[in-house]
């Protein structure tokens, strides 16, 4: 290896992906995109409330009418004992005005059943807005028919909810964690190695591909080893991942920056309610959340996320470029591609089921086995597992990477100066040896 | 001196022998010919010159040395199939190919606009590959190819591709590299160049050496004995004891143009005393096989 050649390649790779117009776009539009897919249904949302629908009630109870109150959506107005068939008119007279008819016959109290009338299918939430009253109404009253004194309030007591909290042992003594806390961390960790490797590992095999198209491979390794090009290709294209995985992040932080400066303070009553939300969580509940997040140990999992990621990335990408420089043409790469990304998939598949028995049988062989480690390992990692394992695995991940490298730079050689042949799996082996 | 030196060297590819005991030597300052049908293995015999691949055995020297990879900064290359990165603005381009070979950043800037001096490109330093014509893109290519001055150019069909007047021009400019003290080796179908700048050459056939030497002594070897005389009769008779006529006739001056074929072993000198005593004689001289014949004959005869 060349340093400065190397370092050339590299910075040349890199130039040319970062300043392409799709990279470019993809980069600036993703995040606007996603803003955008949060902010429309908030957006719609807030236009749905802003003109309440008015529902008229049929009591023929006599009873639970008067218990609906107006909320945001709904307007309840109650008519005593009308026919229905007046009703009818009345609702088709007022031509849209009305949006709903609620019939609460006079039995309900033992049928637990009332009717919702209209042109069109109610939406979900005057359903749920129609028993969450009726529900508490019909109970209440259910209640107080016993005539027993403080029933309700022995009910309301009795109405236990219970929270485990889980401690975990290491040597420097008792740590609260969360095992929510520790799904969601190695689900994110493991989701970042899979689409980053997913999508990055595509750009190898592209990049080599286009090389192989535009014929100036030829050019390019009668002047350095094919070896210094495939790797100088891997390590810019990391490079423009974390660049844009960067920009991407610096977005986040905006957007955020953003929206907790407008979108929460422009409503006082959602953050007040939010507020009373918060309140009416049990204070240990929070605190725990933060001692949670304080007793994970970030430094030794980032770390060990470190270097499955690297790992992982070496490996696909080392088989991505070895693959791309087996075809002449980009629509030639699926059959290779294929195989390739079913094994990421499945082992996001394994991982998942890892989630619920982080020690299973499955989840501990395929967090051994290289090509499902970084992903498996990510989601069992937050679990405590033993540093044995940790060892073993690495070692194995880095051993078969760079065999896969040297395997994948021996099928590179080879591959990129060879056109018009259809290549098959049996013939890379080949030339691998 | 030699520069190059290939000593016995064997290329397969999956069942197929690419190369068969190949030895040339090219000398330094030279121009070298490597000729021969397509598919003959030509181009594997560059790969292996520029390190690109490797032979299954036998060996590479540069000026007496086992060659190495590092060696291939004294070597420029420009391959028969022709490839930029389209996206790439034309300095640049040229800039990174010659850091590539070992340049300084500013070395290269410099030898690249000179360059592009010469070639008449300097408009076009900082617009993209894409945006140039295709005999400019050769331009840009064939500049790439030199532009860290290297010892030893290596030209797969450098013709190929060329409207007639940059093919003269590409023509002058690798005679004036060479006369610069470069050696030059270079692939080419067209004979007629090779009779024009080759001093030697080696033509493959069938992934072996069929022939081998210097362009003029090979030329000669091939000769027929064949003579175009030119005599101010009208009639030219047979002289079974010296020469056979292969044809005759008529001048646009007067008198007749013949071909004859001499005798082997009869001296040219005395062939032209015999016919200067019977004829005017007013012109007589050799005709000596071209290249292009040359290739057939013995492409033809080694397939057989």
């Amino acid at each position: 290896m060349n340093k400065n050649r190397f370092f050339l390649i590299v910075e040349r790779e890199y130039k040319a992906i970062v300043a392409k117009k799709s990279f470019i776009l993809v980069t600036l539009l993703a995040p606007i995109l996603m803003i955008g897919l949060m902010l429309v249904p908030a957006l719609l949302m807030d236009m749905n409330s802003s003109d309440a629908r008015l529902v008229s009630i049929v009591d023929m109870s006599g009873k639970y009418g008067k218990d609906f109150k107006d909320t945001d959506d709904y307007k309840f107005q109650v008519l005593e004992n009308t026919p229905i068939d007046k009703i009818k008119q009345q609702y088709e007279k007022a031509d849209g005005d009305i949006y709903a008819i609620l019939v609460i016959p006079a039995n309900v109290e033992t049928t637990h059943q009332v009717n919702i009338y209209s042109d069109n299918p109610v939406k979900m939430s005057l359903n749920n807005e129609v028993e969450d009253v009726l529900e508490k109404s019909l109970s209440d009253a259910k209640i107080s028919s016993y005539d027993i004194p403080g029933l309700a309030d022995i009910i309301e007591k009795s109405q236990i909810s219970v929270s485990v909290k889980s401690h975990t042992w290491d040597e420097e003594g008792e740590s609260v964690s969360s095992s929510t806390l520790s799904m969601i961390i190695g689900m994110a960790l493991a989701m970042l190695t899979y689409v980053f490797v997913l999508m990055y590992g595509a750009m190898i095999m592209s990049s080599v591909v286009e090389d192989k198209t535009n014929r100036i491979v030829e050019v390019i390794v009668s002047s350095c080893r094919p070896l210094e090009l495939m790797l100088g290709k891997i390590v810019s294209i990391a490079l423009v991942g974390l660049t844009q995985i960067a920009v991407w992040s610096i977005f986040v932080g905006i957007g955020l920056f953003a929206l907790s400066a407008i979108g929460f303070t422009s409503s006082p009553a959602d953050t007040a309610q939010l507020q009373g939300e918060m309140a009416q969580l049990p204070i240990s509940e929070g605190e725990e959340i933060v001692q949670a997040i304080l007793g994970v140990d970030w430094g030794k999992l980032l770390f060990i996320f470190v270097l499955y990621f690297i790992g992982g990335y070496l490996l696909y990408a080392s088989l991505f470029a070895g693959f791309g420089s087996a075809v002449d043409q980009q629509s030639d790469a699926n059959q290779f591609m294929t195989p390739v990304m079913m094994i990421i998939i499945l082992a996001l598949l394994i991982g998942e089921g890892c989630m619920q028995d982080p020690d299973g049988t499955l989840g501990v062989i395929c967090s051994f086995i290289p090509f499902t480690s970084p992903i498996v390992m990510m989601i069992r990692l937050p679990y405590d597992v033993p540093a044995w394992e940790i060892a073993t695995s690495v070692l194995l991940l880095y051993g078969t990477a760079f065999l896969f490298t040297f395997f994948a730079s021996r099928i590179y050689r080879t591959g990129i100066l060879m056109y018009g042949r259809k290549v098959t799996f049996k013939e890379l082996l080949k030339w691998a040896r | 001196m030699d520069i190059i030196t290939v000593n016995d060297v064997v290329k397969d590819y999956s069942g197929h022998r690419a190369l068969d005991h190949v030895n040339l030597n090219i000398e330094e300052g030279c121009v070298y010919g490597l000729l021969g049908p397509n598919g003959a293995g030509k181009t594997s015999l560059i790969r292996i010159l520029n390190q690109i691949t490797r032979p299954d055995s036998g060996e590479v020297l540069l000026n007496g040395k086992p060659m190495t990879q590092e060696d291939v900064m004294h070597i420029g290359y420009l391959p028969e199939e022709r490839g930029l990165y389209k996206k790439m603005k034309v300095l640049d381009h040229i800039v990174f190919l010659g850091r590539i070979k070992g340049m300084s950043k500013n070395d290269a800037i410099k030898s690249a606009n000179e360059w592009l001096d010469r070639m008449n490109l300097c408009e076009w330093s900082n617009k993209k590959i894409e945006a140039l014509s295709k005999g400019m893109a050769q331009k840009v290519q064939f500049i790439s190819t030199v532009v860290h001055n290297p010892k030893l150019l290596i030209f797969d069909e450098p013709f190929s591709g060329f409207d007639p007047v940059n093919t003269e021009q590409l023509k002058q400019e690798i005679l004036r590299l060479n006369q610069n003290g470069a050696t030059i080796l270079f692939s080419t179908h067209n004979m007629a160049s090779v009779e024009e700048v080759c001093h030697n050459f080696s033509l493959i056939n069938h992934s072996q050496v069929v022939l081998q030497g210097n362009v003029n002594d090979i030329r000669r070897q091939f000769a027929k004995h064949l003579y175009r005389i030119h005599i101010a009769e009208p009639v030219l008779a047979p002289d079974d004891s010296l020469f056979a006529i292969e044809s005759v006739s008529p001048h646009r001056l007067g008198g007749s143009n013949a071909t004859i074929r001499l005798n082997p072993g009869v001296e040219i000198k005395n062939a032209i005393n015999a016919l200067n005593n019977n004829y005017t004689l007013m012109g007589f001289e050799e005709i000596l096989p071209s290249m292009h014949e040359i290739f057939i004959e013995t492409v033809t005869s080694s397939n057989e």
